[in-house]
This record gives structure tokens, C-alpha cells and sequence, in this order.
């Protein structure tokens, strides 16, 4: 116990030593940075993290390098970064689930306490998304049509959205057949396919906007989709959650203030540089807007409270 | 039908000067790799995987393709001069090679091996590009009860095909599947085999499994056979202007090339028979096709450019179920799916739809490493023929160096060393109890995929297996994978009874 507070304190006293320092040399960063992204090259954090990265770069005046860290849906990623002592030159670009309710479906190293949020730049908008052909066209002829015949099949793909049909389910007196899938490009057939019925999709049904072969049926983000106007929210249709996610930039919590600054700075730029809204508005179909930190902080913490009720309220993660 | 643009800009990548570089780095390794007689070419691409970490996917698994493509070009040259094959699949080439390079004609022998090489390799690279994009078309439309079936079919398949006994072949894929197992649990996310090891929740890491299996435990066997024979010296190429292929000599052999061609394209295609079928079989059908087959075995140019063809076509034709249908047919082509994987690819049907830039790109760059290899091989003949007299002892402890080094970059740390070394001393053992590796590694890539889709069709069916009335494609398989195992296990005992009878003790 003793031995744990004086190792606290060393850490601690090292850090606002470390932090003074470092407000002592106003002028960061003075080296390359490095952009953390928790999946794989290819994805659409990646690909949108990558121009992210140059933009910022040219703001901060230093290389911004891209480095992918993927496992467990970004969570490894961040646990690298809980432990870091890099004072902001290596920031994890994620999505707000990993830290909202990764903690909640595994134990983790890291929780909400463990970063400080530089900002959020991106509205996530996932979906429950369906194919063309279905006896239904929307949410309350699905319910109605899974009353009438059993075995209407979902396709899930992360924990997540399993809790939400779930409680979805129970809501409505209704079960589903709910099919693993390996992610957007293993959901993709089986729903164009007609061999299962509806299901959770992150971003996939954006390259599917033009064709309209993936028809939205719920928004999953707080507001409406950008690309789907006519789907309905959750909560517009009675269901009280708001699973909404945020693409944020984290440092760890021993970052200095300073620092945050500075890059707050840079990526408020970076969300009205136009290449930076090309790639997210134009190509993976998601809005850009600009969250402060403090900000970010308090809605997440607001999510996991109401994930940790539904969880409550279905009795566990199963 | 892809359009022109897609395969126009997939030629203009495939041509640009950096991509010509990796593809020529890789091919030139390979021939490296082909060349040394104790290096093979699953340990080469198994080290050579995290090389390519810095770069684009495309350029990482173009270079790995010239690799692969390169070693069966090279093995040619050690066979030829040393009488040692410098991969197992040019075995064959020794029969007539050899004599040839003793008869003075060594610089004719090792040109006929690689002109064979070279047209086998182009000419089964154009079928994989005409076959596996209309294969994959009709792939896209299978479904998950379809994937499951045609899974088991291609194990058990290469499980019996694989050479050795069945038994061992299915004890092999069994193993596979079971470390195939290791990590999350697709549907409900619940730990399994990873004796609290958060490094395993993933599965087992690929890149240490491939190492250890393949390229760590390949050099314990070779530090083992280095005690027996060590003094071996290769033929001199010499400077005789007689030795030299003529214009009339090689078209006697262009039928043969041919023939081998198809040959060992057709046995590529198939999964789990590997080169060394392919080779052998083309040189045996050449020699029962020839006037007067006394002269094989002789030296004998024909018997040279029958089994060359016929090793490097396999290559290209075993990756038509990889891209067709995301199946790994071969090791060399499972070390690419980890290779994609790596990346964050998927391979198989799916690229045609979601990247077909990308697949575009890979075949012509295919096409690229063909030209090169000749090239190569041409201008590089003098100096690969020294390449052999490069002795063992300098060769394992590079690879055994290098090996660590590439657990290394990925940041497995301890970890990784320890399943490094497990995983060699396992393939220690597989290989010299004979346990088929070819079975192992393909049924531990395709494991993944295999449960999910297993897994899939039982909850979309709700249990009830009358759903497969439906899909003729899937009972098709199914009724092919029974008949498969009645066969395997009717010779297998066929087999055994024999050995019982001619073995009385």
C-alpha cells in the first residue's frame, strides 16, 4: 500500500515536473508526431486518419506519422496509449465506443479517466441497414412482420449492437436470429444477398447510398443520417438510448495543457481544411464537425451510464 | 463486368518504376532463396512477411509473389549443377540436368530450365487471370450454407491428397483447426483456449505461428542433415562456345514445355498437391510420350524442360482457388492470405467486388514478375551458378537471425519468441513423423472463416437441416465430401492390410 502511494506520487511529481518543463518550451511540437489508429490499414478510420494526419501536420508544422495498432475494435491501441509518456506526440484517432463501452463487454487497462479528449472531429453513423426485395420497407412493418413469422434473421458484428437488438427485441416482444458477422465486408453479402434479413452496419451502407441497395431502416447515431434522411432515430422511435458515436483524438491524461492547446488548435483548422472534408463528407459519408474536449468528455460519460443501465436491464452481456 | 479503366490504371501501377523495383527485389530474392539448396521457399516468404510491413499493400504482396514464383525458377539452377534440388519440386529437374551439366553442357542445361520455367510460369499466370475473375463472379453468389460445404470438402480433400497417410493428414488438419479455435468466440465474444493471455484473444498470432512452423523448425532439419553431408561442389559453368542452346534445340523442346504447362497448371489448381506432383507427373508423361524414352534420365533436354515447366506453373494456378474463392490451396498460397491479412484484406471472391483495382494490379504485377524472372535468370546465370557453393553453415544462422528479427517488428516481444520457438519445435516434429503441413496450415487459416459460416447457416436455419433442399450447391458438396472420406479411408485400410501382409513379425 505505502509502497503503491510513493510510487503514485513519484509518477505524479514526475509528470507536473515533466509538464513544467515542457511550458517552459513553448514551442510544440519541436519533433514528428505520431497518429496511433486501433484498426487496420483500409478501414475508413484509416483512410480518413490518414489525410487527417497531413492536414495536421502542416498546421503544426511537423511530420505527422500513421502507425496502426488494431485489436480488439481499437482497444489496444489505447491501452499502448494509457501507458504512454510522450506529452501529446502520440495520440490515439479513434471512435467513442472503444472507450464508452469497451470497459463495459472486457475488461480493460484504460477506462474514460485515462485520456484527456483534444476534440472530436467526425459524427459517427452506423445503422441498421436491410436489402432491396424484403417484405417490409420500414422499422414498424419489420416489428410487425417479425411477429407475424418467426426467424427473422439479424447480422451483428459488434457487442454493442448485439446489446441494442437485444434490448430492441425485448422492447417489442419479439426474438431474432442473430448472425455473427466478420465486420462491413462479411455483413455486406449476406444482406445483399437475402440470406439474412437486416442487420448492424458502421459505415458500409454508405457505398451503397447511390444504388440505394442497402436501405436504411434506424439511424444509430443521436441525429438523423446525413446520407439517409428519412430513416428514423432510436429515440424517434421510443427506444431511450442514444448510441451515438464521435471520432475523437485522445492523449493520455499526464499530457500538458499546453499541449492539448496546441493541438486543439491544429485540428479545429483541420476541420475546415477542404481536403479534410472531402475525405469524411464526400467519401465515407459522415459529418465533420468540431467538439471541444471538456465537451466530449461529458456526453461520453453520459453513454456509459446508460449503457451501463441497459446492461442492468438485460441482466449482463451475453 | 470490370471495366477497362480499372484494368488500364492496374497496369499503369503494375508499371510504375517503384513497383517494378519491389517486384524485381522479390523475384531476385526468390531466385536467391530457389538457388540455396538449404533454403526453401515457405521458410523465404515466412521471413520475407515482415519486410513488407512499410508497404502498400499492393507492393507487399507483389513482392511476395515474385518470391514464390522466383524459388521455383531458381531450384532449377542447384539441381541442375549440384544434383541437390534446391526446393523438393525440382527433384525432377536432377534426373536429366544433371547428366547434361556433367556431359559440358551445363550453360545449355540451366537455359532450357529457365526458358521452361518462364513460359510455364506466364502462360498458367494468364489462365488465373482468365479463370479466377468468372470463378469468383460465381463465387460472390455462394452464401454461408455454400462456403461451409465447400471448406470441409477442400480439408478433407487436401487432408487425403496431401500425400502420406490420411490418418496423419486428417490428425494434421485437426490440429490446425484447433488453434484456429484460440481467441474470441465469433458470436458470443467469450475467451476460449487463451489460458488468460490477452496477447491470444485474437487468435493465435500468424506471423510467429509461419515462422516457427515453417522456416525455424526447417532449419533445425537442416542443422540435422548438415552433420551427414557437407562436402558437395557444384559443376563449373565454363567459358566453351559449344555450350549453348540453339534455336533448333528449343523448339524440339517447346511440345514439352506445353505439356507441362498444362500439367502442372491443372494440378495446381487443385488443392493440396503441391509442385512436386506437378513436376514429377509432367516428366513421367513426357517420357512416356517421347520416341525413345532411353535418352530421359541421360540428359536428356526434354526431361529439363518438362519438369520445370511444370514446377513453376504450379505456382500461379494454385493461387485460382485463393482468389476464386478465397481458399488457400497450397502453403505458399496460406502464407499470402496471412500476408493480406497483415494488411487488412480479405482474400477471395470478394476483392473482384470491393477492390478490384487492387486485384487487378496483383495480376498484372504477376504478369511483370514473369518477364522479370527471365531476365534474371538470363543476365544473372553466371552469378547464381556461384550461389551454390554458398555453404550451410552461413546460411542457417542468417535465417535463424532473421526469423527472430521478424518476431521482432511486429512488437510480439517475449511473448512472440516463446510461440516462435513452440510452434518450431512442433514443426520439428511434424515434419519428421511426416505429418502433412500443408493440411495444418491451410486448416488453421481457414478455420475463421470455416466456424463462421458453419455457425451462420445453423442459426439462419434454425437447426432444420431441410433448408439445404434449397441450395443444391451446398448438398452437392456435401455428398462430394462423404464419397471423398468412404474413398480416402477405403485405401487408407486397403493400404494398411497390405503392410499387415507383407510385414510379418
Amino acid at each position: 500500500m505505502k509502497i503503491k502511494t510513493i510510487f503514485k506520487t513519484a509518477i505524479l511529481s514526475g509528470a507536473i515536473a515533466l509538464g513544467s518543463v515542457a511550458v517552459q518550451a513553448a514551442d510544440f511540437p519541436t519533433k514528428p508526431l505520431n497518429m496511433v489508429i486501433g484498426f487496420n490499414p483500409g478501414g475508413s478510420t484509416d483512410i480518413q486518419g490518414r489525410v487527417l494526419a497531413n492536414v495536421l501536420g502542416e498546421h503544426l508544422g511537423q511530420q505527422v506519422n500513421v502507425i496502426n495498432r488494431p485489436g480488439a475494435g481499437g482497444g489496444v491501441a489505447l491501452a499502448q496509449l494509457a501507458n504512454s509518456r510522450d506529452e501529446g506526440y502520440t495520440f490515439v484517432f479513434g471512435t467513442s465506443s472503444t472507450i464508452t463501452f469497451g470497459p463495459l463487454a472486457a475488461p480493460t487497462s484504460y477506462d474514460l479517466d485515462s485520456f484527456s479528449y483534444v476534440a472530436g472531429v467526425t459524427l459517427g453513423q452506423s445503422a441498421i441497414v436491410t436489402g432491396e426485395g424484403r417484405p417490409f420497407s420500414n422499422w414498424s412493418e419489420l416489428i410487425e412482420y417479425a411477429k407475424a413469422n418467426p426467424g427473422v434473421s439479424y447480422a451483428t458484428q459488434t457487442t454493442l449492437d448485439r446489446l441494442l437488438i437485444d434490448y430492441i427485441a425485448k422492447q417489442e416482444g419479439v426474438s431474432f436470429r442473430i448472425v455473427p458477422t466478420a465486420g462491413g465486408a462479411g455483413m455486406a453479402p449476406l444482406i445483399l444477398s437475402g440470406d439474412v434479413d437486416f442487420g448492424y452496419s458502421g459505415g458500409t451502407h454508405s457505398g451503397y447510398a447511390e444504388t440505394g441497395e442497402m436501405p436504411v431502416l434506424v439511424s444509430l447515431a443521436d441525429d438523423r443520417l446525413v446520407a439517409f434522411p428519412d430513416a428514423p432515430t432510436l429515440r424517434e422511435l421510443g427506444y431511450e438510448i442514444d448510441p451515438g458515436e464521435i471520432r475523437v483524438v485522445m492523449v493520455p491524461n499526464n499530457t500538458p495543457q499546453s499541449h492539448i492547446t496546441r493541438l486543439a488548435e491544429a485540428l479545429e483548422a483541420a476541420t475546415k481544411d477542404p481536403r479534410f472534408i472531402e475525405i469524411t463528407e464526400e467519401r465515407i459519408l459522415m459529418p465533420v464537425v468540431f467538439i471541444e474536449g471538456e465537451a466530449v468528455k461529458a456526453q461520453l460519460a453520459g453513454q456509459i451510464e446508460s449503457y451501463k443501465q441497459l446492461i442492468e436491464e438485460m441482466g449482463g452481456l451475453n | 463486368m470490370p471495366d477497362f479503366n480499372a484494368v488500364s490504371d492496374a497496369f499503369a501501377i503494375a508499371l510504375s518504376w517503384e513497383s517494378i523495383f519491389v517486384i524485381f527485389g522479390g523475384v531476385l530474392m526468390g531466385y536467391i532463396v530457389g538457388v540455396i539448396p538449404g533454403l526453401n521457399r515457405s521458410v523465404a516468404i515466412a521471413i520475407a512477411i515482415p519486410l513488407t510491413f512499410y508497404m502498400s499493400p499492393y507492393a507487399a504482396i507483389s513482392f511476395l509473389i515474385g518470391l514464390s514464383k522466383g524459388t521455383a525458377a531458381g531450384s532449377a539452377v542447384s539441381a541442375i549443377l549440384l544434383n541437390t534440388p534446391g526446393e523438393a519440386s525440382s527433384a525432377a529437374t536432377c534426373l536429366d540436368g544433371y547428366p547434361m551439366a556433367r556431359d559440358g553442357r551445363p550453360r545449355t542445361a540451366l537455359k532450357i530450365g529457365l526458358l521452361a520455367s518462364v513460359i510455364g510460369d506466364l502462360l498458367a499466370t494468364l489462365l488465373l487471370i482468365g479463370v479466377a475473375i468468372p470463378f469468383a463472379a460465381v463465387a460472390l453468389k455462394f452464401g454461408p450454407y455454400e462456403l461451409a460445404a465447400i471448406l470441409v470438402f477442400a480439408l478433407i480433400f487436401i487432408a487425403g491428397m496431401a500425400g502420406g497417410s490420411f490418418l496423419k493428414g486428417m490428425a494434421a488438419g485437426g490440429l490446425g483447426i484447433v488453434l484456429g479455435t484460440v481467441g474470441l468466440d465469433p458470436e458470443t465474444g467469450a475467451m476460449r483456449l487463451t489460458f488468460g493471455f490477452y496477447e491470444l484473444m485474437e487468435g493465435v498470432p500468424i506471423l510467429p505461428l509461419v515462422i516457427g512452423t515453417l522456416a525455424l523448425s526447417e532449419m533445425f532439419v537442416q542443422l540435422d542433415e548438415y552433420r551427414r553431408n557437407r562436402n558437395q561442389s557444384a559443376i563449373n559453368l565454363g567459358d566453351s562456345k559449344k555450350d549453348d542452346l540453339s534455336w533448333k534445340e528449343f523448339k524440339m523442346t517447346v511440345p514439352t514445355i506445353l505439356r507441362g504447362t498444362a500439367i502442372g497448371a491443372f494440378v495446381g489448381a487443385l488443392p493440396g498437391l503441391g509442385p512436386s506432383v506437378g513436376s514429377f507427373m509432367s516428366y513421367g508423361a513426357a517420357k512416356r510420350a517421347a520416341k525413345d524414352p532411353s535418352t530421359y534420365g541421360k540428359g536428356d533436354p526434354r526431361g529439363i524442360a518438362a519438369a520445370e515447366s511444370a514446377d513453376n506453373a504450379v505456382i500461379p494456378a494454385s493461387y485460382i482457388p485463393l482468389f476464386g474463392l478465397g481458399i488457400p490451396g497450397s502453403v505458399s498460397a496460406a502464407l499470402l492470405v496471412g500476408a493480406f491479412m497483415i494488411h487488412g484484406i480479405t482474400v477471395g471472391p470478394l476483392m473482384l467486388r470491393e477492390q478490384p483495382e487492387m486485384l487487378f494490379s496483383i495480376f498484372s504485377g504477376m504478369l511483370v514478375a514473369s518477364l522479370l524472372m527471365l531476365a534474371i535468370g538470363w543476365y544473372g546465370l553466371r552469378v547464381f551458378a556461384r550461389i551454390t557453393n554458398i555453404p550451410q553453415h552461413l546460411v542457417i544462422p542468417i535465417v535463424i537471425f532473421l526469423c527472430l528479427a521478424g518476431i521482432q517488428v511486429q512488437g510480439y516481444g517475449t511473448f512472440g519468441l516463446l510461440v516462435v520457438f513452440g510452434f518450431a519445435i512442433l514443426g520439428y516434429f511434424l515434419k519428421k513423423f511426416d505429418y502433412s503441413f500443408v493440411t495444418f496450415l491451410v486448416a488453421f487459416i481457414v478455420t475463421p472463416m470455416l466456424e463462421l459460416n458453419m455457425r451462420q447457416s445453423i442459426i439462419l436455419s434454425g437447426g432444420d437441416a431441410a433448408i439445404l433442399l434449397q441450395r443444391p450447391i451446398a448438398v452437392v458438396f456435401i455428398v462430394a465430401t462423404v464419397l471423398l472420406l468412404l474413398h480416402f479411408g477405403w485405401s487408407a485400410m486397403r493400404q494398411r492390410k497390405k503392410a499387415g501382409l507383407t510385414r510379418e513379425d
